[in-house]
């Protein structure tokens, strides 16, 4: 966020053109610069102040910012619909530290953690049941599904995605903080969320206590997809609320079993046939 | 799309994975070029244990689980020089560059 002449800008905002933004980029003599104009051009009432900065490639968030505060100042843009498009505060997700575990739970993960780090040796992935009773109904047969998978390496996330939408997901791939918050307001709440540890920009088990902190999606299934397989890393995983633990490397097998497990989904059609 | 299609795709992206894996390994090595001619600053060594990560992570799964073990033998190895942002001495280093060495012929 940022305050620039009187004008607050959230990176999340979607704004639209207005008349006289439009009038402006008509004219042959304007005197927007470049970047103004581009933005402008870009401005289409979807896309976020942070997607049209990335889209931009050499306009950094805090640039783009500062130039819809200088283009919001001409009234040539206007914020859509009139308010905050981040209607669920998935901004929020990234904004300050979120609260440690409760001691509560801390202490119901450790001794959940033993038998999780117990059977990721065996099986390459561990689910707590328990949690999928309790906050989620099994998924209704030919429910349409919705996924994000949170992943920075490319063939993976390209992996998972076609792993997903075979057993019938929609799912959008998310590599950094701007592409979850984007995923997350895509459809809210998701299904499913896949969450990695170690991101460029942000720490798996950090978003992980943010979601379960969020009024929309505390509820969501996520399952943990990671290198990290201590009792330590099991045990911060299961205390910030994972459904499921899958280490990395993993079997396709294991993926489908744990994603089916915390579903409550039926038999996988690709179960067995996809072994690399 | 049937099973089978569903394998040969997924088979087609493990193909497409391992042909890229000479670049990953290149990028490695650079960094650790870098870092250990004075190139970089200390704090690269954060990027190269990701990358270290990253492989580490993945390779298993598309049908090279040698490459996953070396990458995570010398991600560890670098935990305690991340922690303080430090380049490894010369005697470490030469015992990382072995890693890494391992990593690319697990990979050949």
């Amino acid at each position: 966020m940022a305050q620039k002449n009187a004008v607050v800008v959230y990176e999340h905002d979607v704004y639209v053109l207005s008349q006289q933004g439009e009038v402006e980029l008509r004219e042959s003599e304007t005197s927007l610069s470049p970047t103004d104009i581009e933005l402008l051009v870009r401005t289409d009432g979807k896309l976020t102040v942070a997607e049209i900065a990335e889209s931009m490639r050499l306009l950094a968030r805090e640039a783009a910012i500062h130039a819809y505060g200088k283009l919001i100042n001409r009234k040539l843009v206007t914020l859509h619909s009139g308010e905050k498009s981040d209607l669920h505060g998935m901004a929020d997700l990234f904004s300050g530290k979120p609260p440690p575990p409760t001691r509560k739970a801390v202490t119901a993960a450790k001794a959940e953690a033993s038998a999780g780090v117990s059977s990721l040796q065996k099986q390459g992935y561990y689910v707590r049941i328990a949690r999928r009773n309790a906050a989620r109904p099994p998924t209704a047969p030919g429910k349409a599904l919705f996924a994000v998978v949170v992943e920075d390496e490319p063939h993976l996330a390209k992996f998972l995605k076609q792993y997903l939408s075979f057993e019938g997901f929609d799912a959008c791939i998310a590599g950094n903080r701007n592409e979850i918050v984007a995923a997350l307001r895509r459809v809210s709440p998701p299904d499913l969320v896949l969450l990695d540890v170690t991101l460029p920009d942000a720490d798996g088990f950090d978003i992980l206590l943010k979601i379960r902190q969020h009024p929309v999606l505390k509820s969501v299934p996520v399952i943990m997809l990671t290198a990290k397989a201590t009792r330590e890393a099991v045990l911060q995983g299961l205390a910030g609320g994972a459904d499921g633990y899958i280490t990395k490397p993993f079997e396709v097998d294991a993926l489908i079993k744990a994603v089916g497990t915390v579903l409550g989904l039926p038999k996988s059609p690709s179960a067995g046939k996809s072994k690399l | 799309m049937t099973a089978e299609a569903f394998k040969r795709q997924l088979e087609a992206l493990a193909a497409d994975y391992r042909r890229d894996l000479p670049e990953k390994l290149a990028q490695i090595d650079s960094i650790w070029r870098d870092l250990m001619h004075g190139a970089a600053q200390p704090d690269r060594i954060t990027e190269l244990q990701r990358e270290l990560h990253s492989l580490a992570g993945s390779a298993g799964t598309f049908g090279v689980a040698g490459v996953s073990e070396a990458a995570a033998k010398a991600e560890s190895f670098l935990d305690p020089y991340c922690a303080r942002r430090k380049i490894p001495g010369l005697a470490e280093q030469a015992k990382f560059t072995t890693l890494l060495d391992a990593l690319r012929r697990t990979a050949s």
